[in-house]
Parts: C-alpha cells; structure tokens; sequence
C-alpha cells in the first residue's frame, strides 16, 4: 500500500511538472497572454518624406528604412506613394526603399509606416559579426599630436574595447581639453562629437559604426538619434556619444547604420523627412493572428487556435469538462455532496448551455417530478425495471413535447427550446434517479437529485466562465494540473465536511 | 473554528470516514472478483453450508418460470417460510408466510394470498423486478426465522438483527439493530431503524443510534436499548469471524439473527458496511481497526485460529465501564 502512495505521488508530481511546465513554456517562451484581454501597445511609425521635384527630371529617393530583425515583432510594413515605382533592397545590413518616377511636378509626399509591438519578438539578432581591427587613417601636424595625446590617458585608464570606447567618449565631451577643441574644430554638433569619438577609435584600430535610431514612445517630428556601436569580438555594443551610455535601451529601434544620410535624393530639392510615432492597443490573441496569416511563428502554430472555428467551440466545451468533474471529485470527496456518479452533473451542465440556468432548473426539476411520479404509479402495477424505465422515458419525451408546444403558442420558445441534447440527458438523469430510488428509496434519491441539481449549477458556471475558458483553452498544460489533482484526490483519506455534522454526535460538544 | 474543532475531535476518537473506509479498507482488503460471492444470497448461502456455518434452512430454488409449479412440492412439509430475490437488495421483494390455511397462505401481517397470488411475486422475482439492473433473478425459499423473545420490548415488528465488522478474521464492532415503526419493520438505518452498540467482550447492548444521534430509549417503546443480553452470544462472534475464511473478504460486515430455536444464523454478508455502527459503539472504527491491523504486522503466522482472534477481540474492544443495568435481562 505504501509503495502504491509513493507511486501515486510521483505521478501526481509528474503531471503537475509536466502541466506547469508546459504553461510556463507558454508565458515565458512563446509569450502567450494570460487573459483574453491582455493587450499590447502596438507603435505605428510614420516617416513622412517630402521634397520639390525639378521638372522634367526623373526623380530617384533612396531612404533607409528599419531592418525587420531589430527585436521587435513587424505586423505591418507599408510604402505609400502615387505614381512611384518602390523598391526594397538590403544593403550592409540596412534596408533601403527606393522610390522612383519619371517625372513629377511640385511638391511630392511619400510616406513609410511601420507598425511594430514587443510581444512575440525573437530578441534582436546582431548583425553578422563585425570587423574587430581596422587601419588608422592618416593624420597629419596638430591632428596627429591632438589625437596622440587624448589616446594615452584613455588607453591607460581602459582594460578592453568597452572601457576604451566609454573612456573615448567621456573624454570627447570634455570641452575644458584643448585637443578635443581643436579636433572638433568649433562645432560641437552630436554628430561632429560622433565622428570625433569615431575618429580617435580608427587611431586605436578600434572599429565603430554609428546608428540611427528612434524613440518609441508618443511624439511628432523626433529626430533619430546618433549611436555608436562596436564590435568585440562577441557581441555589438551600443554607445551613446554624447554622455558614453552604454547599452541601447529597449524602447529604441535602430533605423539605420553607417555614416550615410538617411535620404538620398535625385531630381529634387528641399528634402525633409518627419517621423512620427504613435502608439495603439492591440488584443495579443488578435496579435497572434494577424502575425498568422503573415506566415509568421507565433503561438498559434501547434495550439489548439490552428483548428477550425467549429472544432474551436466545441473543444472550449470539451476541455472545460475535466474542470466539471474535478469540482464534482471535490464536492463529492471534500463536502460529502451526493450526487448521481461523477459525470451526470458535468452532463447537466453542458445541457444547461442550450436551456440556460433558470429554464434548465426549472425544467429539470419538473419534468424529473413528473416522470418521477409516473414511476411511483407504476410501481404498483408490478412492472419489470425495464418496461417501467421505457414507460418513464416515453412520458418524459411527450412532456417535453407538451413544454415546447405551449412554449411556443405562449411566444417562449427561445426559453424552452429543447434541443435533443438536453433531452438525452435529461431522460437518463430520470433513469438514474429511479434506480437510486429502487435501490435506497425516495428520500434519498431527493437528496441525491438535489446534489446533483446543485453541483450542476456550479459545474455550469464554472464551465461558462469565460477568463477560464480562456485559460484552459490556450493553456491544455492545465488538464495536466487537473489530472494531478486528480490523483491526489483519489488518496485522500480525510473526513467530508457532511461527516462532520454526522459524526458529530460522538464529539464531546455534540454529545447529547 | 466549528470544523477544524471537530475534525480534531474526530481524529481523536479515531472514527473512520468513508474516504479512509473505501480506500484503506474496502479498496485494500476487498478484492472485487469476491464481491459476487455476497451479492447472491444464493451463493453465500451454498458457500455457508459447504463450510459449516448456520444459515436459514433452504427449502428450495426457483429460476425458470417452469419451475414455479414446484413450489407446492417445495413448501409442502414446511408450514411457514420466506421468498426472498437472491440478489434483491434493502429488503424489497421479500415475502413471509407465516400460516397456511385451506389451500390459501397466510401473510405476516395475517393478509390471505391466493397461490395465483404467491406464483405471480415469484415470476415477478424472476423476471427482475427486485435485482438492481433489471437482470433476471432467482427466487429462494428459506426457513422463517422466530425472533427470540428477548428483544420484544425494545423492537417493534421484523425481526432485530446483528450486524458484526469483521476486519481479516478479527470481530471489531457490533451492533443491534432495531426496527422501528418509522422503519417498516426493517432493519435498516437508513430506513429509520435503531442501531445499539454491542460490547464485544461480553454481547450486552450500550447506547443506540437513531438518526445519527445518540439515544438510550427506543422511540416506539420508550423502554431502555441498553443493557441487553444477546443471546448465544460467543456462537455469534464465532460465526462471524469464519465468514472471512468464507469469503476472503478482509472488510466486511456480517449480519446475524437470532432464531428462537437454532441461534445465531448467518443472513447475509456485506462488503461495504456502513459507518453508523461507529455511533453506536460511541468509538471510532479507526481505532480498533489499527489495533488489529498492528496486531497482524506483528504476527507470524498468515492466519490466526479463530479462537485465538476472538480472544484478541474481546481483550481489545471490551468496554471497559459496562452501563449499569436498569433492567437486567
């Protein structure tokens, strides 16, 4: 017997690793939302790019735009232009759009819009890996002594690449230093101190690229903003050039790389590029399925959301049932409820979907009396079990018959719509009932029949409650759980609440 | 609080729940191939018989419709006697003839039945009204047993009958139950009977249970349950103790009336008795059990002579204050 709780246990443990696990899995790895509600900001990015056209000139504008793999899930990517021909192409691991007319005239607006969400995205994969060593470009006169004599102190208050490049570039900012005014050459711009810090690095052999990126939060007219980034060997690391941050932070999206301008126009004038960024809610299950039909992974893939919508019903019904009838164990071996076997009052519960809770009561209740009393006057006409449940089970079906018709001619009928399935259930709660009352008497088979009736309810509003349904749903990890419990259930050797009051007389507080 | 307070209470006493009873006992000590041996009166009976043990005579067995015309041959030299179905169950479909009179019988209310009357219930029998399922059954025709007169002032109508909990062999609780008005004359708790306490050591009565209360009167008779000799009382453990080697059933609840005229006979065998006896006895089931189950892991040998496990019985489970006697038999 031990060795069998042992036993019992170990699988009960199994099955809660297994269940937990795998839901787990599902929130951690695959991001899937906890509730149905769950909702993610979803940023919509506009560039909106507009110039003079000459006239008579074909016009060629060549815009960076952000590379897909950037640690944010892409939902939607579009190029909006009358007239254009567009182009999408990579180039040293940035992507460029290419828009192209033969001819245009007046002002022209071209518009990009990316809509990108955190959720479901595979972390940012770095670009392939970088070069760890470049030539020192060649430096003449003050330049040459100027660069010499920032690199020293840096070199001896740095150990790798990554305290070289911070050190780099607290000393750039150092406007008190005579040598890092003469490099800069009066302008302090973010990009001049950038090219500065760049500069220095190229002496040292270290080798950097800047980035463009942009802020994701709510605002107009943001400029991107210049980053650093190296490689070491490992991994790239990002380097703000103004204060020598380290690390890009999550909410920024790297447009582009290198030292290029974001537009490059041709046939045309007065170019301006404005971002815009806004931010919407979006459903994560919608999330989920919109990156479906982009043939992108996501947590559909292999979940119960890959069936059709009709076999989807019907398995949010069927999977709630192993919840029914954990209540139904829990009522029956905790409160001491009696009902008529595990499964009827999840039956009942189901059929209370079609006929909705009050009717489904009240019908039940009824037509039980009835087909009750049917058996009671039968009984004395000493029929064999068999005949009698027939006899039973025809009258129910006429009742039933009689509820509809008058339902109807009394403009009910969407209360008392019997469908067959109710029906079904209901005729073999009766046979049941009249079995327990064969065999233990009426008053007994009231009690067991009002067990029933209740833990059915509670069945049934367990098993409509829709965040749960959800939960079960998208989480099958959960009838694992279940089944656990289950097991646990099956040793458990404690009293029922209802023995307490039984027993209670052999207490001393309830001794006479 | 009220529910903790009282589970304590209860664990205390060592009173067995129904979760503990089917898993721990019925579940580990019942094997469920032997239940058809005491699902069939027929069966036990016969397995009975072959072993030794007292049962209600058997007169007879009907199982086709062909073979009711026996039953004038059958019950010819016996004045009274019972149809019972073999695998009836809460005592329905059971019918006591107590008197023949003029080619009629005589009901035990004194009602007159026709023969037509009588070989209807035993088709009816047959047929399946009274088996659970429906499946067709066997009638049998017993012995009707005398109730002694000692339980007359403290039974109303049927016949009282002895309800002992064998565990592997070793009687562990007994009780007396007492039909009432409310019962029907069966003898039956759920049913509204009384059920007394019984002292194993030495087969007196102790205070009843009605309704899963405690009660020292009976409700019809208002006369005292307890201090109740049973009659023959050692034949009674005896028998009882052997229906494990009957059956090899290690739970099981045995039940017992007393015949004016032969003792203790064995009625009928239970493999899922019920806990009310626990009331009864006003001590817990739990607690005597582990007594013999740890009395068994220090053993051994695999079975005990009987004689040697009603000794630990009555050693373990004698109570040790009697209640004094008002009236002593």
């Amino acid at each position: 017997m031990r060795s069998v709780k042992l036993h019992a246990r170990l699988l009960a443990a199994f099955l809660l690793v297994l269940g937990i696990g795998s839901i787990a899995y599902q929130i951690l790895v695959q991001k899937v939302p906890l509730t149905e509600s769950e909702s993610d900001p979803v940023w919509v990015v506009d560039a909106q790019v507009s110039f003079q056209a000459r006239d008579n000139t074909p016009i060629k504008a060549r815009m960076y735009v952000p590379p897909l793999e950037s640690g944010f899930t892409a939902l939607n990517e579009s190029f909006i232009s009358n007239n254009y021909g567009v182009n999408v192409n990579r180039e040293n691991g940035n992507r460029v759009v290419t828009w192209s007319a033969r001819r245009a005239d007046g002002r022209q607006n071209l518009y990009y819009r990316l809509m990108l969400t955190s959720r479901f995205a595979e972390p940012a994969t770095a670009p392939e890996d970088g070069p760890q060593f470049r030539a020192a470009p060649p430096l003449e006169g003050p330049e040459r002594l100027a660069a010499d004599a920032l690199l020293a102190p840096i070199r001896q208050h740095s150990a790798d690449v990554e305290t070289f490049v911070s050190e780099t570039i607290k000393r750039v900012n150092n406007m008190e230093s005579d040598n890092v005014r003469l490099l800069l050459g009066g302008d302090r711009s973010p990009e001049n101190r950038a090219r500065v810090v760049d500069l220095l690095l190229a002496v040292a052999h270290i080798p950097a690229e800047p980035v463009h990126t942009l802020q994701l939060n709510e605002s107009r007219d943001q400029q991107p903003e210049l980053w650093l980034r190296t490689y070491n060997g490992k991994n790239w690391l990002y380097f703000n050039p103004l204060d020598g941050r380290q690390g890009l932070p999550e909410d920024r999206l790297v447009w582009w790389s290198g030292n290029k301008p974001l537009l490059a126009l041709e046939g045309a004038r007065n170019a301006d590029v404005d971002f815009g960024v806004h931010r919407n809610e979006m459903s994560a299950l919608q999330l989920a399925q919109s990156l479906r039909f982009q043939d992108q992974s996501s947590f559909i893939d292999y979940s119960l959301y890959e069936l059709p919508v009709p076999s989807q019903q019907l398995f949010r019904i069927l999977m709630m049932i192993p919840v029914g009838v954990l209540l139904v164990l829990l009522i029956r071996s905790l409160v001491g409820m009696e009902t008529l076997g595990t499964f009827t009052p999840v039956l009942i519960a189901l059929a209370f979907r079609e006929t909705e809770v009050i009717w489904g009561v009240l019908l039940f209740t009824f037509i039980t009396a009835i087909g009750l009393s049917v058996r009671g006057y039968l009984e004395h006409l000493k029929l064999q079990l068999l005949a009698r449940l027939s006899i039973v089970l025809t009258f129910v079906v006429i009742l039933m018959a009689l509820i509809s018709l008058v339902g109807y001619k009394l403009g009910l009928s969407t209360g008392l719509s019997v469908a067959l399935f109710p029906m079904v259930i209901l005729t073999m709660v009766i046979e049941r009932i009249s079995i327990v009352w064969e065999e233990r008497g009426g008053g007994q088979s009231l009690k067991v029949a009002i067990g029933t009736l209740i833990a059915a309810v509670l069945c049934h509003l367990l098993m409509v409650w829709q965040p749960l349904v959800y939960f079960v749903f998208t989480f099958p990890g959960v009838l694992l759980v279940l089944a656990a419990v289950m097991v646990i259930m099956g040793h458990y050797r404690g009293y029922r609440v209802a023995e307490l009051m039984r027993f209670r007389a052999m207490t001393d507080e309830g001794g006479r | 609080m009220f529910g903790i307070r009282t589970w304590r209470a209860l664990r205390r006493r060592g009173v067995l729940g129904i979760n503990q009873r089917n898993g721990d006992y019925i579940l580990a000590y019942n094997d469920r191939r032997l239940y058809p041996l005491v699902d069939d009166k027929i069966r036990t009976k016969k397995l009975a018989l072959d072993a030794g043990i007292q049962v209600p005579d058997m007169y007879g067995i009907i199982d086709t419709e062909q073979g009711i015309s026996k039953l004038q041959h059958i019950v010819e030299t016996h004045g009274d006697f019972v149809i019972k179905p073999a695998q009836g169950a809460g005592g329905d479909g059971i019918m006591v003839i107590s008197d023949r009179f003029e080619g009629y019988y005589r009901g035990a209310s004194g009602r007159m039945i026709s023969p037509e009357e009588l070989e209807f219930h035993i088709s009816g029998i047959i047929s399946g009204i009274y088996s659970l399922g429906g499946h067709r059954d066997r009638a049998l025709i017993e012995y009707r047993v005398r109730s002694t007169d000692l339980f007359d002032r403290i039974s109303i109508g049927g016949v009282p009958d002895v309800r002992i909990i064998v565990l592997k062999g070793y009687p562990v609780a007994a009780m007396l139950r007492l039909p009432t008005r409310q019962s029907d004359g069966k003898a039956n708790l759920h049913q509204g009977a009384i059920g007394v306490g019984v002292d194993i050591a030495t087969g007196v009565t102790l205070s009843g249970t009605w309704h899963n209360l405690k009660i020292d009167r009976h409700p019809d008779t208002a006369h005292p349950v307890a201090g109740v000799q049973i009659p023959d009382w050692e034949a009674c453990l005896e028998l009882a103790a052997r229906c494990y080697e009957l059956t090899g059933l290690g739970y099981l609840g045995v039940d017992l009336v007393m015949d004016k005229h032969k003792g203790p006979l064995m009625l009928e065998l239970n493999a899922r008795p019920g806990l009310n006896i626990q009331i009864a006895n006003d001590d817990g089931l739990l607690r005597r059990c582990r007594i013999v189950e740890d009395h068994l892991d220090g053993l051994d040998w695999n079975l005990e002579p009987v004689a040697r496990r009603l000794m630990l019985s009555k050693r373990e489970f004698a109570v040790a204050r009697l209640p004094e006697t008002p009236e002593a038999p």
